[in-house]
């Protein structure tokens, strides 16, 4: 039995915005990346999961329960932390996650504290006053914080700084040992590409690929800019480096997109005066023009 | 059956409301009472007499002469259904629709309950404080008249009439609290829950005010009142009191089962 199973789930909104026929699944201990821009139906299906809308037809399961019918049950098991953030704003920080803690029926504060301070959260003050990074900690704290055996999160380093997000990473590392089940939402590869086993791809509300995060990445390009010393440098490289194109306003700069020549690309750099050196990650766009050859319709 | 985390952080969130109306009916209350003169002749029939129709409207013309008949006259016509309406309009929002709303639902929905548990609390926690409001009210005015006019005020039939008040209230909150389930969002639940009250009061108003539109008290449910009818123990009082209940209870209900089966866009 898959932790979570999505079988030809249909959701249509009208004017192609929805989820539709769509399908895969979330094995035992598996983190998975579920990736799309934004507006693709990535809150929607996992909405669908949570058991807080129907799907129109298709079933959505989670440990064989059906998600809608037995949410109850299901969220006995489950963390959540949903893609746009609202608590009750008259409270404190720690009131609201003491208030969830009573609500997940825990004892006590679980690993709150210990979360908090991974995070160096202060939740001492009303949360209508928080800043939206402190406000998606404390989102973190909830999701976490019963020691649930799935994870299901909705972007969830959006608003927090590079810091944080790196701390985020090594958490999702941490519960993936522990053998946790992670589903996780992003617009951003890098994220994914840090923590995840899989990737499911969605744009428009259709599935477009499930692959191992190896295969993702091994498709993916980069987009270098070099700077050298001259003009000089910079003509014969682009000589020698057939992927580079000499920029026409920056004379000194060199443009390329690599994958596999990586490698050759900064080697051949090597041999010339480097001032600057720029990489620039492809946006899943430009990323799925390349792995897919354009529109897949 | 119900979530007593959810139950109390509803008190806390919202004793100040409740603190707030029962202030205002503290104020009318001793108000109306204190006015009442068994000696002299009233002064509010006089100035009643002076604008008739503007008592009409209010359901004050045509007040008894007894204590309990002047309380009913001046404070369960108007004053004691269109103040907790407000609070009605308010609170019932605040219970299901704004939660949904705003999305902070999520975290009612983050534990092992199941949505009708959630749900059920919410409906509970209003329906008490509504009873906790009526019991206040009938308290302050047994506390002013036997302070003013000890032994004047008719005990059973003044306990009759809460009865019906407290149907009307279980009435108008079971329709705001039916449309509070039912709609994602906060203004349209509020709109047509308080569109929904000020349409009963002020039909209710019109059809006092004259004989040309007396025939709308049957376009509105607040008639289902019957003050005199209670104080006077009439069986046709009595059913319109049940029916009130029945309607209020009943929509209480759809609520509950509108909310467990819909899409929350949380």
């Amino acid at each position: 039995m898959k932790a979570i199973e999505i079988s030809h789930i249909t959701k249509d909104y009208g004017s192609h915005r929805g989820v539709f026929d769509l399908s895969f699944d979330v094995g035992k201990g598996e983190v998975l990346g579920f990736l799309g821009p934004n507006g693709a139906g990535k809150t929607t299906t996992i909405r669908q999961l949570m058991g807080f809308i129907k799907p129109d037809s298709g079933q959505v399961k989670i440990m064989g329960k059906d998600c809608f019918k037995r949410a109850d049950e299901i969220r006995r098991h489950l963390g959540y932390l949903p893609g746009e953030i609202a608590f009750m704003d008259s409270m404190s920080g720690t009131e609201f996650i003491s208030f969830v803690a009573k609500m997940k029926g825990m004892k006590d504060l679980g690993r709150a504290p210990e979360l908090m301070k991974r995070f160096d959260l202060d939740a001492s003050g009303k949360l209508k006053k928080m800043s939206k990074g402190t406000k998606q900690k404390i989102g973190i704290v909830c999701a976490f914080m019963q020691n649930p055996k799935i994870i299901i999160l909705d972007e969830p380093t959006s608003g927090l700084d590079p810091l944080m997000q790196n701390r985020f990473v090594e958490l999702i590392l941490s519960e993936k040992r522990r053998g946790k089940t992670i589903l996780m939402s992003s617009h951003i590869f890098e994220e994914v590409e840090k923590t995840c086993d899989r990737a499911a791809i969605i744009r428009s509300g259709e599935l477009v690929a499930v692959e191992p995060m190896e295969k993702l990445c091994s498709g993916r390009q980069k987009k270098l800019e070099i700077t050298f010393a001259d003009e000089k440098m910079a003509s014969e490289y682009v000589k020698e480096f057939r992927k580079a194109r000499q920029s026409k306003h920056h004379p000194r700069m060199v443009a390329m997109k690599v994958g596999g020549e990586l490698d050759e690309a900064v080697k051949r750099a090597a041999a010339y005066t480097v001032t600057d050196l720029d990489i620039h990650t492809q946006t899943l766009e430009e990323f799925f023009l390349h792995f897919y050859g354009g529109d897949k319709k | 059956m119900i979530n007593l985390t959810l139950y109390k952080r509803e008190w806390k969130a919202n004793w100040i409301l409740l603190v707030i109306f029962m202030g205002v009916l503290t104020m009318y209350a001793t108000m109306i009472v204190s006015m009442f003169d068994p000696e002299m002749g009233d002064s509010l029939k006089v100035m009643a007499e002076s604008m008739p129709e503007v008592f009409a409207a209010f359901g004050m013309a045509d007040v008894g002469q007894t204590l309990l008949e002047f309380i009913t006259g001046y404070l369960y016509g108007i004053l004691l259904t269109a103040f907790p309406a407000v609070y009605i309009i308010i609170l019932s929002n605040r219970l299901v629709a704004k939660y949904v709303d705003n999305g902070s639902m999520v975290y009612l929905l983050s534990g092992p309950q199941k949505r009708g548990q959630i749900v059920r609390t919410q409906a509970l926690f209003q329906i008490t404080s509504l009873l906790v409001m009526l019991v206040y009210v009938i308290l302050v005015i047994i506390a002013t008249s036997q302070i003013l006019f000890p032994g004047d005020l008719e005990m059973k039939a003044f306990l009759r009439v809460n009865v019906g008040l407290f149907g009307l209230w279980i009435l108008l909150s079971g329709v705001c609290f039916l449309a509070s389930c039912i709609w994602n969002d906060s203004k349209m639940a509020i709109g047509v829950g308080s569109a929904i009250v000020v349409y009963a009061v002020l039909v209710q108003m019109i059809s006092q005010v004259g004989e040309k539109f007396e025939n709308l008290k049957y376009a509105t449910p607040m008639s289902l009142f019957h003050a005199d009818g209670l104080i006077a123990n009439e069986s046709q009082a009595w059913i319109t009191c049940g029916v009130m209940y029945g309607v209020g209870i009943l929509c209480y209900v759809a609520g509950v089962q509108i909310f467990k089966r819909r899409n929350l866009p949380i």
